[in-house]
Formats: C-alpha cells, structure tokens, sequence
C-alpha cells in the first residue's frame, strides 16, 4: 500500500470507567495514515495516553470503533471476507503495531539480546541465529551492539529507551506507538531517544506519538492532535495547530507550555 | 531448688535415641514432599485465580460484539470458574484447622483409597505416611498459592503491557516473563514456608507417622518421662528450623545485592 492510505481509521471512541462516570475518551474520531507522524498533544489526564493504548486494545474502548486493515479491532468477533465469523486474533494484531512506553518496560531479567530477540523467537518463529542477526543490526543503527550482552540495569535511561525502540521494530510492525517516550527521562538525555525517533519518521515509519517535547512535534510530526478532556479539539499540521490554533483551551494549553 | 526438669532423667532416654534419629528422618522427608506438592498445587491455583477464562463472555456481548458495560449480564460475563474454585479452595483450606484436614483425609478420603502397607527405609509406614504428606501438601498448597499470587502481582505491570504489545500470548507472558522474575521474588517467602512446614509437620503423629513427636510420645508411653524427652524434641526442631531460617535470610541478602550490581 502506498504513503497516504488509511490505516488506521477511529470513530467515535469512547473509554468509560466507573460505569460512565468517568469519561477518559468521549467520542474521538481520527484517521491515521500511512506514513503519518502523528503527535498527540495535551494536558495531563487529557486521554491522550488512553488513546494511543486504545489502538493496540491495551485499553478495551466502551464503544465507537477503531478499523486497522479493513478490520474494526473493537470486536471480539467479526465476518471476514467469505462472511464466516472469526474471533479477533488480539495478539497478531499487537504484533503489527509497535509501543514504546514511558518507563521502557524492558525484561529485567533478560539480556539486551534477550530482550530483542524473545518475541521475533516465540511469535514469529524466527530461528535464534537469524533473530540475533536482526536484532544487532537493529541495536548498531542506534549506537548500542555492543551492549547487547548487558543488562537493563546497567544502561542509561537514554539507552534503554533506545533498544525498547529497536525492541519494538524488531518484530517488524506497520506502525509504532509511543507513550510519552521521553517523559521518564533526564534532560540530557532526550536527545538521543529524538533522534532515533526522527531517523524512524524519514524512513517513512507510520507513528503515533504521545508527547510533551513541542518541539519535536512541530519539527518531525507532519500532523498535531490536541486533546482535552478526553475529547479531540483540534487537528491539522504543525503550522495550524501552533502558529494558528482556534480553540480556546489549545491557546490556554500552548501559553503555557511554548 | 525443685525444678520440673530432671538431670537424671536424661541418660534413661538414651536407649530410645534410634526413635529420634528415626524421628528427624520423617520430619525432614515429610517437609520436603509437602514443599513440593504444596508448589505444584500452589502453582496452578495461582495461575487459575490470575487467569481471565470467562466462558460465560459471549452473554454478555451486544449486537455490535461489544462488551457490555452493566448489567446482570455483564457480571455473569465476567464470572470465571477457575478463579472461584481455586478462591474456595484457598479460603476453606485457610479458615479450617490442619487438625481437622488431616483427619478428614486420613479416616475419611484413605479410609476409601487403600494404601499398600509397606516400610520405606525399613522403618517409615507409607500408609501413614502418605496420607499426612497429602493432607500437609493440600493444606500448604493454599498458603503457597497465596504467596506465589503476591508474587506474580508484585511484578509491575508495564511487563505484561511490553510483552503483549510484542505479540505474546497470555501463556508466553506468564512463561517467559512473570514467572522468571516472580520466582526470585518469592523464593524466601517460600523457603520460610518451608520452615514453618517443618514445626506444623509435628501434627501428623496424631495418625500415627512417626516423626519427633511420635518419638516423644513413644518414651512417655514406655518410661511416663515427659517434660525431658519434650526437651529434646524442643532441641531438635529448633536445630531444624533456626539454621534453616538463617540460611535463607543469607540468600536473601545476596540475592538482594544482586539487583543493585
């Protein structure tokens, strides 16, 4: 499929707890497509989390749909093309999206190599050999092969969040979430984790970026979602949403945060 | 000074030590074999309280193949027999008496089943034997599965997030992430487990294994001394027990260490 084709099509999301008391998404609609480097902006409890974790059903929505290739993923059961019902396969489709969290989430217990190679092994039935392979041309692209002997522990937060990076694209996915990826990190470390992200949105990775860093979202993203409240208020390239915004509260959020 | 303890009744016990010796053995083997049938059962009530198998889910979806949010129907597809069952289990085992189990077992459940009547190490009855290392093995089975649960709770979530964005199931999670990590957090709680094994273990001398109390109460049916050969039991399970704790204490600390290298 080419640059610009949906893929992932979302209406009307909701995510409610406490039987509706509480409204985390309230009725979102967003398309994101192909080649997309969508950052997602917003104050804190805005949903802008729930969102993303929505996507790859971390997060079961209440109600509204989520399409990713033809298929609404809010269903546990649907008809596919010869119209026979078949239960939604949640951890294939998790395999195509990849995240990245805020706290890295690494396996502790597991070596850089570990970490990389366990999915690609038990998911894909990659051969260890061939997985290994993989995995340290993806850990050179981002400046650490030679930490893959090491463990989590004894990286840097920079470099973890590096490898849960090529961790996530080691299993090949059409797009990549990530969850306010530089948020748990120290200052002089951001930069690294960006860079990455950027060298991912010029080879033309499908992104979806939770984020506090403006910055990147106006230099890398080629659209901004702002949210509130759990509903989407405003949508549209960098220039709009920052140089022109329209609603209210996104003018009371950029004051504060430019 | 009187006291109640005799000196001179020390040395009569001394034709009955074969008895201790015996005594230690069946203690020992009857914490061990209880410490491993306890985890097996444990293990498998932990994981079906932690498991999310709702038969029942397809009730409680709407037209759309959403999942209802309130309603009767939600409950009910929520309920999960496996978790039931093993919470029954875990809290009927925990809110009765040992005393009670092991009779129940004993007269009740292997009065039906019958056991061969043999000597293992020319000595130990199995027909007593293994009914007390069952009724002790059911009953820590549900103060392990409690231990293993914190255990694989303790875990931070963000582990089983990471691992099911990656595409491992349920099963792969639990196998290659949680439990790894899970084990090491709860081997002390397991190994203190055992010790406390070790001092409830004295119980089954009432159907008639024959462990350090049942050598007690052999000497005082032959001799009527007591409070002596009570000492000696005292002795030894304190030999058992306290090296025991402290050796895990010393794991403990190196395993702690460990996770700050």
């Amino acid at each position: 499929m080419a640059t610009g084709d949906n893929l992932i099509q979302v209406t009307d999301l909701k995510k409610y707890y406490n039987m509706g008391a509480i409204k985390a998404l309230d009725g979102v609609t967003a398309d994101i497509r192909r080649g997309d480097v969508m950052a997602v902006i917003g104050p804190s409890g805005s949903g802008k989390s729930t969102f993303l974790r929505s996507l790859n059903l971390l997060e079961e929505p209440t109600g509204g749909s989520i399409v990713f290739e033809g298929v609404d993923i809010t269903r546990k059961k649907y008809k596919d093309a010869s119209g026979k019902t078949v239960t939604l396969d949640v951890d294939a489709l998790r395999q195509k999206m990849g995240m990245v969290f805020q706290h890295f989430n690494l396996f502790p217990h597991m070596t850089i190599l570990g970490n990389m190679t366990l999915a690609p092994i038990k998911v894909k039935g990659l051969k260890q050999e061939e997985a290994e392979a993989k995995a340290l041309a993806l850990l050179d692209r981002v400046g650490l092969k030679d930490r893959a002997e090491a463990y989590p522990i004894q990286l840097s937060g920079g470099q973890k969040q590096r490898v849960a990076i090529v961790r996530a694209l080691a299993m090949e996915p059409e797009v990549m979430l990530f969850d306010e990826p530089t948020s748990a990190l120290d200052p002089e470390m951001v930069g690294e984790v960006l860079d990455v992200m950027r060298e991912l949105a010029r080879e033309g990775m499908t992104m979806v970026c939770v984020t506090h860093e403006m910055g990147f979202a106006r230099e890398v993203g080629n659209r901004v979602l702002f949210m509130s409240d759990g509903r989407l208020l405003e949508q549209g390239t960098p220039e709009d949403v920052f140089d022109h915004p329209q609603h209210p509260r996104l003018r009371d959020f950029l004051a504060k945060v430019l | 000074m009187d006291s109640f303890i005799k000196l001179s009744n020390f040395p009569k016990l001394l034709p009955y030590s074969q008895l201790f010796w015996q005594g230690i053995l069946v203690t020992v083997l009857l914490s061990v074999f209880t410490v491993l049938i306890g985890f097996c059962i444990a293990l498998v009530l932990a994981l079906m309280r932690l498991s999310n198998f709702r038969p029942l889910r397809f009730l409680a979806l709407d037209q759309d193949g959403h999942q209802k949010q309130q309603g009767f129907l939600a409950l009910v597809g929520r309920f999960n027999p496996l978790d039931f069952l093993a919470t029954a289990y875990v809290e009927i085992l925990r809110s009765t008496p040992v005393i009670v189990q092991i009779f129940i077992i004993y007269y009740g459940v292997f009065s039906l089943i019958k056991l061969p009547s043999f000597l293992m190490f020319g000595f130990i009855r199995f027909d007593r034997f293994f009914p007390g290392v069952v009724a002790l093995g059911l009953n820590s089975g549900a103060y392990l599965c409690e231990i293993i649960r914190a255990g694989i709770q303790s875990i931070d979530g963000g582990q089983t997030e990471a691992a099911r964005s990656l595409g491992l199931s349920q099963a792969q999670n639990m196998r290659y992430i949680i439990l790894p990590q899970a084990v090491k957090n709860i081997l002390p709680a397991i190994a203190n487990e055992f010790v406390i094994i070790i001092k409830e273990s004295a119980i089954t001398y009432t159907i008639g294994v024959q462990d350090i109390m049942s050598a007690v109460n052999a000497v005082k049916g032959a001799t009527f001394i007591i409070i002596e050969p009570l000492l000696v039991a005292t002795a030894i399970y304190f030999c058992l027990c306290f090296p025991t704790s402290k050796l895990i204490a010393y794991f403990e600390r190196r395993m702690s260490r460990g996770d700050r290298r």
